[in-house]
């Protein structure tokens, strides 16, 4: 018996936390009376509210398992098997050195918080992307929602934008909105960014059909569909309903469309970013954050690289590097840095040493994340792995401390409780610690 | 007692209690029956009464309970202990309500040897070692196989990897093993149980006797029950004994209520303690499940709030499927809703078993006719439909993956293989059969188009998992590595099932396009601990006797006997999950004791009847679509408002993407235009999952990269923006240029306004939508751009997108 919060009328809205608990007991199904008294308690003891130290969030996604030892943390002084191909580069950080591709983003370093000792211990690329995305293990019983979800439900919408986009398309499963309402599900940009003819789809109408036409089809549909809502409910109905909503103020708005306009970028920042993939993925980012979309998620890439991790970096890294660097630089010229969380990860790390076709396999053990702006400290590198790149050896961080970090930057408390199915109270993140360590 | 009995004796008792209707009270006890083996074997014993209410008590405390022939056996409250040999009789009685329970006592002096496997293990699990020693690395440097899926290594571990540490076999009691689990040294984990505790002292005899190892003839785990098989209690508070017996291959049984590890879906609602007692909470359904050895089992509970006032209505009941599920929602004390109308039921057979709207003449007939029959005669007209059986080839397509592969799988290959499924299905061949032949196919795939199911997955790890995801709808990739955590399978039952795929011979043809399939007769499956072949073996069943035999072929056998205990519930729930909209196991590729069904008397029954109407999807589907329950409005009442798994309504779901699509230029009078395929082509119909465009894939059409056996409908903003402004409504509008025919062929506004509602929502406007409408036809000028933009409002409603 599914009782998933409803989305509202109005495109994107939060529900309360009063009507949260009503849909928990409405739903009647499986909160005892303990989670009702412990709830209540969190309420009482939360009545202040989080001062959210960001707007927005970056998450920029290497899928595939990007390698540590070639990007975040090179190991210099480590036998060959282990130093594999690449140099390294001196950063801005006085003594720390990341490999030599990143040599853009080591020139910003004093701007990063990099975490070396990032672990878990899911070795497969779908369970070790489930956990980067949701901040769950994966669980037979429960699909867990994507942070991006999560914010959408928790913040909402501004400025009649969506509140969590995918760029260029949804980066996988574990992105969508697990046990929420669909209603809280991304908005997938469908096309390339770095395409000479990019335009996000259907955003205009098309050229037959003037505003006032549009009002007035909308008002028949209005008559249509109140009869069926009249007598017709369901969370498919709603989501549908609110995700027409969410299209109407889209449509209707100017600035909202101009959001998607990477077209009015400058010319030069454009070169910045790097004419690519990379570099006008992550400059699309910024345009959507800076209009007021909650949470992009970027993929880029493919960095599973079991065979020739040299020739593959240089792919992969090099143009990585230069939209990155670009995107910390624009943002902090923009005054929006502060405001603006930006996160780098990947599903896992790479294997301590190279193997026999010249590449690493998947190592969850230890591996590196990089965080800037949003309240996150400048220039610290937390934690490290051992010599060999084999386990962390300080400062272990773990998926649920990574993410309970995360959403108490964005003003979410880690420890409070979405409805799953069954009106069952689930935890956003289960038992995380924000990692004061990382905040300024 | 078989288990598929079982379920039927339980499903019997459950279902027979006319609700509310003050039926006397029934009185079981549980177990059934009792066989004491040995000096130190007992049983439990936990009384049931369902009141005249339907609601169980567990009376086990209050009932009086004696031994008929004491010199026989005693009892120590409800734990039967041994005493002389022969048979006797447990009396039970409550209230007037007696039992009498048969008790065989066998050899009373007896004390059995400890095993490690038998006796040991079990231990290990209960006390939740394997849980954290179980990781991959272990746990503090004494590891321990998962779920214990591994004994040789385990017993290895214990006894032999650092001799002295953890067994001290000079003074067993000062062996790690048991100091560590009782506290008495550090141990991380903490206390996992008492020294006065039947663990400890299993433990403590085995490291007495020796900590020996096993017999090789030692009997094997065959199987677990969980009873009672269902509960319907009263919460919160009340509590209930359950009863857990193990099975063995010598034919023996034992009761294992405090040996097995129990576990809770939803605590919430049903909480069990680690001896067994079942404690209610707040209004819902818990599947409470047992584990113990490789199996775990479970029992579905429904626990209603204290004296809810209801009242079963008098409801229709058409045929058996009706039965079952209202006897569910009885006990959810649940109001089904009515009956829908005739138009709105003309709109949902038609989607769900043609896959194409009712045309503008039958929705304007259906509603006149008075023919009482009129909805019977309609399914069986459209059954016989051409569309039926494409709307079926999609779905397997969508199972069989059928896509063009770069440099594997060229576009003769997919066109030939979905063309040979069409033909399959038009002939009605069995389901049974044709998985036969897709698992027994070999030659030429050019020949035999069947054979492509070899060449689009070589590797035969994915060929396992894929066919039984697709034909036996259960995952069973866990296992490949380790015993799945949270299902049956073991990584015996992964190569077992692997052992059919590893002979499959491959070479290539002349033709570029051509994959030759053959037995090539070697090649086994590795068991990944020890690296031995395992034999061909059928999940949770025999090793069968392939001997000079192509694997495949009885691999097939068994897969198409109607006895196969997983084939034909499958494919009925395929069946019943596109007619409703819900699997009675959701989702429906994923049947594992963890995921139970929503009421499996009614899956059995479903199964059942695959089988008699001999895997024949139409009389399957002829039979759901003439249920009440198929029938049934949308519409909640305030009983079933929350209802999404038992069908006291039916189920609100967008249109699958082919479908709507099609739907689309079905409704404008537009025909379909697919890049590379001939005119008139419907999606529906597309064979390679790699042609397609953006409405289909924004609409969530299957890439078939992975087994899929659903539909993926969950709306998104893209879908939204795209319905609204993008070209495919638009398109079709102008494509098919329907109103301007039709005022060119002198029909009024009103008529034409009409005319389109028929066509897109299978109904007229109401006397407001009429009313508000049309006094957009004053502007004469304006005539077509108001009636395109109602079409265009039609199109765009959720009453057209959404089978309701």
């Amino acid at each position: 018996m599914d009782s998933k919060p409803s989305p509202h009328s109005t495109p994107f809205a939060k529900p309360s936390r009063r009507e949260f608990l009503y849909a928990g007991l409405a739903g009647g199904l499986g909160l005892t009376m303990g989670d009702l008294l412990k709830l209540r308690a969190a309420e009482a003891k939360e009545d202040s509210p989080l001062i959210a130290k960001a707007d927005s969030l970056i998450h920029i996604y290497l899928p595939g398992g990007c390698a540590a030892q070639e990007t975040w943390d090179p190991k210099p002084l480590a036998p060959m098997e282990y130093r594999g191909p690449l140099s390294t580069v001196d950063t801005s950080i006085p003594g720390i050195k990341f490999s030599q591709y990143m040599k853009n983003t080591a020139k910003i370093a004093d701007r990063l918080t990099v975490v070396r000792s990032m672990t878990h211990g899911e070795a497969a690329h779908e369970r070790g992307t489930h956990n980067m995305f949701t901040g769950y293990r994966p669980s037979p019983a429960l699909q867990y929602p994507s942070i991006g979800s999560v914010v959408s439900h928790e913040l909402g919408s501004r400025n009649q934008l969506p509140p969590y986009v995918c760029v260029p398309n949804v980066a996988n499963e574990f992105a969508g909105t697990g046990y929420l309402s669909t209603a809280f599900g991304p908005f997938a940009l469908g096309s390339e960014p770095a395409d000479a003819a990019f335009k996000v789809r259907d955003l205009s109408l098309p050229t037959t059909v003037s505003p006032e036409r549009f009002e007035r089809r909308r008002s028949i549909l209005d008559t249509v569909d109140s009869h069926f809502r009249y007598l017709e409910q369901s969370d498919a109905l709603r989501s549908m309903d609110s995700f027409y909503e969410a299209a109407y103020a889209m449509i209707s708005s100017p600035s909202a469309r101009e959001a998607f306009n990477l077209a009015s970028e400058p010319a030069a920042l454009k070169d910045s970013y790097g004419r690519n993939v990379a570099g006008q993925r992550l400059l699309m980012a910024r345009r959507l954050v800076e209009a007021g979309v909650r949470t992009v998620s970027v993929t880029f890439g493919g960095w599973d690289h079991h065979t020739n991790i040299a020739r593959a970096m240089e792919t992969n890294a090099v143009p990585f590097d230069q939209a990155f660097a670009a995107l910390i630089t624009d943002l902090e010229q923009r005054g929006m840095l502060e405001r603006t969380l930006v996160m780098v990860s990947s599903e896992f790390g790479r294997t301590p040493k190279i193997n026999k076709d010249a590449g690493r396999d998947h190592w969850p053990r230890v591996f590196s994340v990089a965080f800037a702006g949003g309240g996150f400290k400048r220039g610290l590198i937390y934690g490290s792995s051992d010599a060999t790149g084999a386990e962390p050896e300080s400062n272990p961080l773990s998926v649920e401390n990574m993410a309970a970090t995360v959403f108490n930057q964005l003003g979410i408390r880690p420890n409070s409780y979405l409805n799953a199915p069954g009106g069952r109270p689930v935890m956003i993140v289960k038992d995380g610690q924000v990692m004061s360590d990382l905040i300024a | 007692m078989n288990s598929s009995a079982k379920l039927l004796r339980y499903a019997g008792l459950f279902l027979a209690l006319p609700f509310l209707s003050h039926a006397a009270p029934v009185l079981d006890v549980f177990p059934p029956d009792a066989h004491l083996y040995h000096k130190l074997d007992s049983q439990l014993f936990a009384v049931r009464v369902i009141q005249d209410n339907g609601i169980h008590l567990d009376v086990t405390n209050e009932a009086k309970l004696t031994v008929e022939d004491p010199s026989k056996a005693s009892l120590d409250k409800n734990l039967l202990l041994p005493k002389t040999a022969g048979s006797t009789k447990l009396k039970v009685e409550w209230k007037g309500l007696t039992a009498s329970i048969p008790v065989t006592v066998e050899k009373p002096d007896v004390e059995p040897p400890v095993s490690f496997r038998l006796d040991v293990m079990p231990v290990f699990m209960k006390a939740e070692c394997n849980r954290c020693h179980g990781a991959a690395r272990g746990q503090d440097g004494f590891k321990l196989s998962l779920w214990g899926f591994d004994p040789d290594t385990d017993y290895f571990r214990i006894t032999r990897e650092q001799p002295g540490r953890r067994v001290n076999l000079a003074v067993p009691e000062e062996s790690l093993l048991l100091t560590k689990s009782d506290g008495e040294a550090a141990h991380t984990g903490g206390k996992r149980f008492e020294k006065n505790s039947p663990m400890y002292q299993t433990m403590l005899r085995w490291l007495k006797a020796g900590a020996l190892e096993d017999p090789k003839d030692l009997a094997q785990l065959t199987g677990v029950d969980l009873m009672p098989g269902s509960l319907v209690m009263e919460g919160p508070g009340q509590s209930f004994r359950l009863n857990v017996r193990a099975k063995y291959s010598d034919g023996t049984t034992r009761d294992v209520t405090t040996t097995a590890l129990f576990l809770s879906n939803n605590e919430g609602t049903a909480k069990v303690a680690p001896d067994g007692t079942l404690t209610t909470g707040l209004r819902g359904e818990a599947f409470v499940m047992a584990r113990f050895g490789a199996f775990t089992v479970g029992t579905q509970v429904i626990v209603l709030p204290k004296d809810v006032k209801y009242q079963w209505p008098n409801t229709k009941e058409n045929n058996e499927i009706d039965k079952l599920v209202n006897a569910k929602l009885k006990n959810l004390r649940m109001t089904p809703s009515p009956t829908c109308d005739d138009l709105t039921f003309l709109r949902r057979v038609f989607i769900d078993i043609t896959g194409t709207l009712p045309p503008l003449d039958r929705v304007t007939a259906f509603g006149k006719d008075t023919d009482p029959e009129k909805r019977v005669k309609l399914i069986d007209e459209l059954l016989k439909r051409p569309e039926f059986i494409d709307l079926w080839t999609l779905k397997w397509a969508d199972l069989l993956q059928i896509r063009t592969i770069n440099n594997v799988a060229y576009n003769k290959n997919i066109q030939m293989y979905h063309n040979w499924l069409r033909d399959e299905m038009q002939a009605g061949v069995p389901l049974n059969q044709l998985a036969a032949k897709l698992l027994t196919a070999s030659g030429s795939n050019l020949e035999n188009p069947a054979a492509t199911f070899y060449s689009l997955e070589v590797d035969p790890i994915r060929v396992t998992e894929d066919a039984a995801q697709a034909m036996l709808g259960i995952r069973i990739q866990c296992a490949q590595c380790h015993n799945h955590p949270f299902d049956r399978w073991s990584m015996s039952d992964y190569r077992g099932l692997m052992a059919f795929f590893t002979q499959v011979g491959r070479k290539a043809g002349e033709d570029p396009r051509e994959k030759i399939i053959y037995n090539s007769g070697g090649g086994e499956a590795l068991h990944p601990v020890g690296n031995k072949p395992v034999p061909p073996k059928f999940p949770g069943g025999a090793e069968p006797d392939v001997k000079g035999k192509d694997r495949r072929e009885v691999l097939a056998q068994w897969l198409a006997d109607p006895q196969n205990p997983w084939f034909a519930k499958h494919m009925a729930n395929l069946v019943w999950a596109h007619l409703t909209g819900v699997g009675i196991v959701n989702p429906v590729d994923d049947i594992r004791i963890s995921n139970p069904p929503s009421n499996p008397q009614l899956l059995e029954y479903l199964a059942k009847r695959m089988v008699e109407v001999n895997f024949d999807i139409r009389k399957l589907a002829r039979e759901i679509c003439l249920s009440e329950t198929y029938q049934r409005s949308t519409r909640a009442n305030e009983t079933n408002e929350l209802d999404s798994r038992n069908y006291s309504k039916g189920t609100i779901r967008r249109m699958r993407a082919e479908v709507l699509l099609d739907a689309i230029a079905d409704a404008s009078g537009n025909s379909a235009k697919h890049t590379g395929l001939p005119q008139g082509i419907r999606a529906v119909e597309v064979a390679d999952a790699n042609k397609t465009n953006y409405f289909l894939t924004t609409f969530g059409r299957s890439t078939r990269i992975n087994v899929c056996a659903r539909d993926e409908c969950n709306p998104t903003l893209s879908q939204a923006l795209h319905l609204l402004t993008g070209t495919t409504v638009e398109s079709n509008i102008t494509g098919g240029n329907l109103v301007s025919k039709e005022i060119a062929a002198g029909k009024t506004p009103t008529d034409i306004m009409t005319e389109l509602y028929l066509r897109v929502i299978s109904r007229p406007p109401t006397e407001e939508e009429s009313a508000s409408l049309q006094a957009l036809f004053s502007d004469k000028e304006q005539t077509k751009a108001t009636l395109e933009d109602i079409q265009w409002a039609l199109l765009n409603s959720k009453e057209f997108i959404f089978n309701h």
